[in-house]
């Protein structure tokens, strides 16, 4: 008879180095955020569940989880629309080609934070050349960084800036994998460009974006550097971001227990809202044969 | 419903002007007679579907021109050519239902509801597609969804040509033989052009009234099933059609007939021809017309059989002419000699190729 133990020796080596990377810090967040650690009283004491209990009244962190949906939301739809337009553009033989190609792709390629410092001059009130470009076409200055809305909309320029290449790089490489076929018959059936699209682009498409769409979301709702050198959250609280408070709490004002239990609730309701978005998308663009 | 006329047609895929040999298409005058089932034969990459893509308007031709009904087609775009196209993987629109799928080319030409209906109507019960027209297309079996794909053609009654690229490739073998008898319906009950491609002979043979075969971006030989079985101008059609393919020897001239290694068979109609032609001779039979027997005679030339493969009723015998192969296709009922053999090689099914043309016993 086999020995049934031995493959759970070969298997341990690999088990433990998972536990170590992965298992371990999160159950390390998740036993902190019962402790009262912080920067007087460092130490992993128990405190019950009084950190989770001060978070459910702490509406500055539910804004912020707000103002994430809102900003990744907003910010992922523009990237995919741009995305899209400026794969379909580059898709077919155009000239220079392969100097858009390339050109979409310099944002991506550059630091969020460099970058940021940049668009926080662009944006700047009275120095910006963003203003001097509005004045000049006879508009009125627009306070890009120092009004709540405005604040919040700057942002999401800088995300839709920085991450339309992005999806333009995906859904362009799912355009030049779709057969040829379906666009000939198309073209034979007389459908013309908008017909085309609709129904026979996109339902093509469906998978892949929902891939891109879902990436994104992801990353899009870990938004941190980009708040932090554009507005540090201001003005007042405007522009804070779930990770961008928990960085607060954590690392400025170093209440490690409390930001633990902001971590731990932020993990699980990630988890949840991108499992249920998945779905939502596939149910709606995939249909199943 | 057209007759579809090419005019010194010709393609190339490089730049243009190229030299001929870099052609994927040879230029070709034909002309395709209104309501006729065509086929268009040959190797995988000999041109078959860049000659489709042309008369579909898929491809623009580096040179030539295409008419439909004496019109010009060549400059317009494929929806203003008005033809129907069949590709080889089943297209179609996938969020739809079968019926949208078939109004789909009426709705793109802001045809009437109500007459949209009528037509859909009428095609799903040529198609046999009526109980499932609400069903969403993607539902269906390959095979239906490749009569889809040809639904979308028929719908349109002034449409001019239906093209098929290969529309059998992914059927089940069952399912290919309904279909294709499918196809030949409605190419007899409707009179529409229809133009087939394929690489499979059998397809061919039994779909269309006329085949054309074609290698390496030529057309080698046009004509009916029965022509190109009984008379292949061109040794490439010989050794493409039929099965097992043409017994092709190289021969040489003789008093009255061929020498076939040393030994000579006498072909007296054909024998002043070959002598006059220049290039390499050969002879061409087909195996069905090897005559076996086993004693000799007049024009009987001594072979060795080497193997007999028996393939249900009839048997592919393999023999030996002095190193040469040469294969006859014998029914079951007959007998064989043992191991000795003589065959005839009767002159009217026999062909001499000068450089693979055939040559006209009558020059």
């Amino acid at each position: 008879m086999l020995n049934l133990r031995h493959k759970y020796v070969f298997l341990l080596p690999g088990l433990l180095v998972l536990l170590a990377i992965i298992l371990f810090p999160l159950l390390f967040t998740i036993r902190v955020s019962f402790s009262s650690w912080d920067v007087v009283m460092p130490g992993l004491d128990w405190f019950g569940g009084r950190n989770y209990t001060r978070m459910w009244a702490d509406g500055r962190f539910w804004e912020a989880m707000q103002r994430l949906v809102m900003v990744a939301v907003s910010s992922v739809a523009l990237q995919y629309v741009l995305g899209f337009s400026l794969a379909l553009l580059v898709w077919r033989n155009i000239r220079m080609k392969r100097f858009f190609r390339v050109l979409f792709l310099v944002p991506m390629m550059t630091t969020p934070v460099i970058m940021t410092v940049i668009w926080r001059t662009i944006f700047h009130e009275s120095l910006g050349p963003l203003n001097n470009f509005i004045e000049m076409l006879g508009l009125p200055a627009v306070p890009w960084l120092s009004t709540a809305s405005t604040a919040v909309i700057s942002l999401v320029i800088v995300e839709v800036w920085q991450w339309t290449p992005f999806m333009f790089l995906l859904l362009l490489a799912g355009l030049l994998s779709l057969p040829r076929e379906p666009f000939q018959a198309a073209a034979i059936d007389g459908a013309g460009p908008v017909r085309t699209f609709f129904n026979v682009t996109m339902p093509l498409m469906a998978p892949i974006s929902i891939g891109a769409l879902i990436i994104r979301l992801i990353e899009a709702s870990k938004i941190m550097e980009t708040v932090y050198v554009l507005t540090a959250g201001g003005p007042g609280t405007a522009t804070e971001t779930a990770s961008y408070y928990i960085y607060i709490r954590g690392l400025r004002e170093f209440q490690i227990g409390y930001a633990a239990a902001l971590s731990v609730t932020y993990l699980v309701l990630m988890i949840i809202a991108l499992t249920i978005i998945a779905k939502i998308l596939a149910r709606i663009m995939i249909l199943k044969d | 419903m057209a007759r579809i006329e090419l005019k010194d047609v010709g393609h190339c895929y490089g730049p243009a002007g190229g030299r001929l040999e870099d052609y994927a298409l040879q230029p070709f005058s034909h002309v395709w007679e209104d309501g006729g089932a065509y086929a268009l034969l040959g190797p995988s990459g000999c041109g078959k579907t860049t000659f489709l893509n042309i008369i579909s308007g898929l491809v623009h031709p580096t040179r030539g021109r295409v008419l439909f009904d004496g019109r010009d087609v060549t400059a317009l775009a494929t929806a203003q050519r008005n033809i129907a196209q069949v590709f080889q993987f089943p297209v179609i629109y996938k969020t739809k239902t079968v019926h949208d799928n078939l109004a789909f080319p009426l709705r793109c030409r802001n045809v009437e509801e109500t007459e949209i209906r009528r037509r859909v109507q009428e095609v799903a019960a040529l198609l046999n597609l009526e109980s499932s027209l609400k069903k969403p297309a993607r539902q269906l079996t390959a095979d239906a969804k490749q009569l889809i794909s040809l639904g979308r053609g028929l719908v349109r009654e002034d449409v001019a040509a239906i093209l098929l690229d290969e529309p059998l490739t992914v059927i089940d073998p069952q399912q290919k033989w309904l279909l294709r008898r499918k196809l030949k319906e409605i190419n007899t009950a409707l009179k529409q052009t229809m133009v087939y491609v394929t690489h499979d002979q059998n397809e061919a043979m039994t779909f269309a009234d006329h085949v054309a075969v074609m290698d390496q971006g030529k057309v080698m030989q046009i004509g009916t099933p029965q022509e190109l079985f009984e008379c292949p101008q061109h040794t490439f059609v010989g050794w493409f059609i039929g099965s097992p393919a043409m017994n092709i020897l190289p021969c040489t001239v003789a008093e009255g007939g061929v020498m076939i290694k040393d030994k000579k068979v006498p072909l007296p109609a054909l024998a002043k021809a070959a002598a006059t032609a220049a290039g390499a001779l050969e002879l061409g039979i087909r195996p069905e017309f090897v005559q076996i027997s086993d004693t000799p005679g007049a024009g009987a030339l001594g072979v060795d059989i080497r193997e007999i493969e028996n393939l249900g009723n009839y048997n592919i015998v393999m023999l030996d002419l002095d190193g040469l192969e040469i294969k006859a296709k014998i029914s079951v009922g007959n007998p064989l000699p043992d191991r000795k053999a003589f065959i005839r090689l009767p002159e009217k099914s026999t062909h001499i190729y000068a450089s693979g043309q055939r040559l006209n016993p009558g020059t």
